[in-house]
C-alpha cells in the first residue's frame, strides 16, 4: 500500500515536471508546477519529514507559485507569447539522456546505500530547530546574507535608470 | 569549536558583514550621481578585513562553527588574495566609463557580498556550507554581469550565466546527495573515512558523484567542458566585472576544489605532509590531467580566432585555468603550492591586461584588435605595460608569469615520467598562446599611424597600471616572498575525529 502510494507520488512529481518543461503556454506550465510541488511535499512525508512537507506546501504552493501566476497574469502580453521549444540535435541529445539515465539507474540499483532503520520520530520541529541553532547555525545565518544580496540585486535590475 | 567561541576567530567576516550593511545604508544618503562614493566605505571595510585576517594569522589553525569552517593558513592565503584582487577591481571600477552613467552604490555592495561568499568558499568543510558559498558568489556574479541594463550583451551575459549557473549547481547538488546517501554525513572530513570503509560495489556511485561535483566546481573555474558560459559572459559584462570574475572567483574555486577533493576523495590527511593519499576507486590523476589538457588546448585554439581583445582574454583565462589544473593531477603538495604561486602571478597580469582593455575601450569605444593600433606610440605607458602583461601571460622571462609556469612545470616533471606528456602539452600550449598575445603587441607598435604626440593617461589610471605592472615585473625576478608565503600557507586544519 505504502509502496503504491509512493510510486503514485513519484509519478505525479515527474509527470507534472515534464509538463512544466514541455507545455507551450506559460500559465499551463505554472499550473503544472503546482502538482510538482505537491508531489515533492508528498515525498517529504514518506521520509517522515512532516514539518518540511507542510512548509513546502505553504511556501512553494501558497507563496511562490501564487506569485509566479500573478507575475504571469500582470505581465502584459506574456500569456499570448508563443514560447517555442525548438530543440536541436534531438538524436544526440536523446542518446546522452539515455546514457545518463542508464548510468543513474544502474547506480541507484547497484549501490550499497546507507540505510538507517530509524523509528518514526515523535516530533521533527524540535530536531530541526536544534540543528538550525546548533550544528548549522552559520549556514542558517549566511543564508540571510545571500537573500539580502538577492533582494538588492533584484531591486537593482528591475529599477528604471533615469 | 562551539558557535560562540568561534566568533573570536571570525572577525574578518564580521567586519565584512558590517561593511556590507554600512555600504547599503551609506548609499541611501548619496545622490545617484554621487553613488560611486559607496566605494570608499567598501574599500575601507576591506582594508580592515585584510588587517583582521593578518592579525588572526598568529592564532593556531582551528575548526569553527561545529565543523562548518576551517580556520587555517590555506584559507588565510586565499582570503588575502581575494581581498587584494577586490581592492584592485574597486579601483578599476571607479575609473570605468561603462559604469559612470549608472548608479553604482549597489554595485559595490554586491561586490562586498561576493567577497563574503568567496571567504566562505575557501574555508568551508561542510557540504551545505560549500553549496551556500557557491550560491552567494554565483548570484552576485549574475547581477554584476548584467549591471549595464541598457546594453543588450550585458543582459545576455547575465541570463546565460543564470541558466548555466543554475544547471551546474543542480548537477553538483545531485553529486552531494549521492555522497550523503553513501555516508550519511555532510562534513567533508567525515565523508572521506566513511567512503574508505565501503567495498567495491560503491565505486560506481562514488565516480558519478565525483564527476557531478566536478561539474559544479569546473563551472566556477571555467574548465572545459563546463566553460560554455565563459566567453559570452566575459564579453558582455562590464570590463571591471569581467576582470574580477576571471580572477577572484577562480581563485576561490581552486581553493574549494583542492580542499574538497583532498578531504573527500583523499584520506583526509594533511596535504602539506606530501602526497595526498587518494582512494583508489578512481583514476584521479588521469581524469584531472585530461581535464587540464582539454581546458588549455581549447582555450588557446579558440583564443587565436578572436577579433575582440576582451573575448580573446576570456578564452585565454580558460587556458590559464587549464595551466593551473596541471598542478593538481600529481596530488602532491608541490603541485598545490605551484597552483597557489600561479594564482598570485595571474592576479596581477590578468587584472592588468583587462585594465588596459578598459582604458582602450573608454578611449576608442571598442575592444577589437584594430582599436589597439598605434597605441604603443600614442600612449607609451599603456603600450609598455600591455606588452609586459602579454609577455607575462605567455610566460616569457623575466616576468611573473614565467615564474608561475616554472613552478607548475617543475611540479609536473618532478612527479615522474608518467606525467611528462602533461608537461609537453603545457609547453606546446604556451607556444600557441604566444601567437595571439604577440598579436596585441604587434597591433600596438607595428600597425596604424605612428603618433608624434604623446598622451599621458590620468593620474589614477597611471597609478593602477603601475600597481599592476610593477609586481608583474618584480615577481619575475624576485619571487621569494611569494614562494615563502605559499609554503607557509600549506597547512590545513583537520578536525580530530
Amino acid at each position: 500500500m505504502a509502496d503504491a502510494a509512493f510510486w503514485l507520488m513519484a509519478l505525479l512529481t515527474v509527470a507534472s515536471a515534464v509538463v512544466v518543461v514541455h507545455h507551450d503556454k506559460l500559465l499551463y506550465s505554472a499550473i503544472a508546477l503546482l502538482f510538482t510541488f505537491f508531489g515533492v511535499a508528498g515525498l517529504y512525508i514518506f521520509l517522515w519529514a512532516d514539518f518540511l512537507a507542510a512548509v513546502q506546501v505553504v511556501i512553494y504552493v501558497g507563496g511562490i507559485l501564487v506569485l509566479v501566476i500573478f507575475g504571469i497574469m500582470l505581465t502584459n502580453k506574456i500569456t499570448t507569447v508563443n514560447i517555442s521549444h525548438t530543440s536541436m540535435q534531438r538524436g544526440a541529445g536523446g542518446l546522452l539522456v539515455a546514457f545518463v539515465l542508464g548510468s543513474l539507474g544502474l547506480m541507484i540499483t547497484k549501490t550499497p546505500w546507507l540505510v538507517q532503520h530509524a523509528a518514526e520520530p515523535d516530533q521533527t520541529v524540535a530536531t530541526i530547530g536544534r540543528l538550525l541553532m546548533m550544528d548549522y547555525l552559520l549556514p542558517f545565518e549566511v543564508a540571510s546574507l545571500l537573500l539580502l544580496g538577492a533582494l538588492i540585486g533584484a531591486a537593482t535590475l528591475s529599477r528604471r535608470e533615469e | 569549536m562551539s558557535n560562540l567561541h568561534s566568533l573570536s576567530h571570525y572577525w574578518p567576516e564580521l567586519i565584512l558583514t558590517a561593511t556590507i550593511l554600512i555600504g547599503i545604508i551609506a548609499d541611501l544618503f548619496y545622490k545617484p550621481k554621487d553613488s560611486g562614493k559607496t566605494m570608499y566605505w567598501i574599500f575601507g571595510g576591506l582594508a580592515l578585513t585584510a588587517f583582521a585576517v593578518k592579525l588572526l594569522s598568529d592564532s593556531p589553525a582551528a575548526i569553527l562553527f561545529m565543523g562548518t569552517l576551517a580556520h587555517d593558513p590555506f584559507a588565510w592565503f586565499f582570503k588575502m588574495l581575494i581581498v587584494l584582487g577586490t581592492v584592485i577591481v574597486l579601483l578599476m571600477s571607479g575609473k570605468s566609463s561603462e559604469l559612470k552613467n549608472q548608479s553604482v552604490g549597489e554595485y559595490y555592495v554586491l561586490i562586498g557580498i561576493m567577497v563574503f561568499g568567496m571567504f566562505l568558499m575557501v574555508s568551508s568543510i561542510d557540504m551545505i556550507m560549500v553549496y551556500l558559498a557557491i550560491e552567494i558568489v554565483s548570484l552576485m556574479s549574475f547581477i554584476l554581469a548584467g549591471y549595464l541594463k541598457n546594453d543588450k550583451s550585458s543582459n545576455e551575459a547575465s541570463l546565460k550565466y543564470v541558466i548555466y549557473g543554475g544547471f551546474s549547481s543542480g548537477i553538483m547538488l545531485y553529486g552531494f546527495s549521492i555522497l550523503f546517501g553513501l555516508t550519511g554525513t555532510t562534513k567533508l572530513y567525515e565523508i572521506g573515512p566513511a567512503l574508505a570503509t565501503l567495498d567495491g560495489t560503491a565505486n560506481f556511485a562514488i565516480m558519478i558523484s565525483a564527476i557531478f561535483i566536478l561539474a559544479g566546481f569546473g563551472y566556477k573555474i571555467s574548465a572545459v567542458p563546463f566553460h560554455f558560459w565563459t566567453p559570452d559572459v566575459y564579453e558582455g559584462s562590464p570590463t571591471p566585472v569581467t576582470a574580477y570574475l576571471s580572477v577572484a572567483p577562480k581563485a576561490a574555486g581552486f581553493a574549494l576544489l583542492i580542499r574538497f577533493f583532498s578531504a573527500v576523495f583523499g584520506t583526509g590527511e594533511n596535504v602539506a605532509a606530501g602526497i595526498i593519499p587518494v582512494s583508489s576507486a578512481l583514476p584521479w590523476p588521469q581524469i584531472l590531467a585530461i581535464l587540464a589538457v582539454m581546458t588549455m588546448t581549447l582555450g588557446n585554439l579558440v583564443a587565436i580566432q578572436q577579433e575582440s581583445v576582451k573575448r580573446m582574454l576570456a578564452y585565454s583565462s580558460i587556458a590559464h585555468a587549464g595551466y593551473m589544473l596541471m598542478g593538481l593531477p600529481m596530488l602532491s603538495a608541490d603541485g598545490i603550492s605551484a597552483v597557489m604561486v600561479y594564482l598570485v602571478m595571474y592576479l596581477f597580469m590578468n587584472l592588468g591586461a583587462f585594465f588596459i582593455v578598459m582604458v582602450v575601450q573608454a578611449k576608442m569605444g571598442g575592444d577589437s584588435f584594430s582599436d589597439f593600433s598605434g597605441l604603443g606610440w600614442e600612449m607609451p605607458l599603456l603600450g609598455v605595460a600591455m606588452t609586459l602583461f602579454m609577455f607575462s601571460l605567455t610566460g616569457i622571462p623575466p616576468t611573473a608569469g614565467f615564474i608561475g609556469k616554472y613552478y607548475l612545470f617543475a611540479a609536473v616533471i618532478q612527479a615522474g615520467p608518467s606525467f611528462y606528456w602533461l608537461a609537453f602539452a603545457g609547453a606546446v600550449n604556451s607556444v600557441i598562446s604566444l601567437y595571439y598575445y604577440i598579436r596585441v603587441i604587434r597591433q600596438m607598435y607595428l600597425e596604424g599611424e605612428r603618433s608624434e604626440t604623446i598622451q599621458v593617461p590620468a593620474f589614477m589610471t597611471s597609478l593602477i597600471i603601475l600597481v599592476l605592472a610593477i609586481p608583474t615585473l618584480v615577481f619575475g625576478v624576485y619571487w621569494a616572498p611569494i614562494a615563502d608565503w605559499v609554503s607557509s600557507s600549506m597547512v590545513f586544519a583537520i578536525p580530530s575525529m
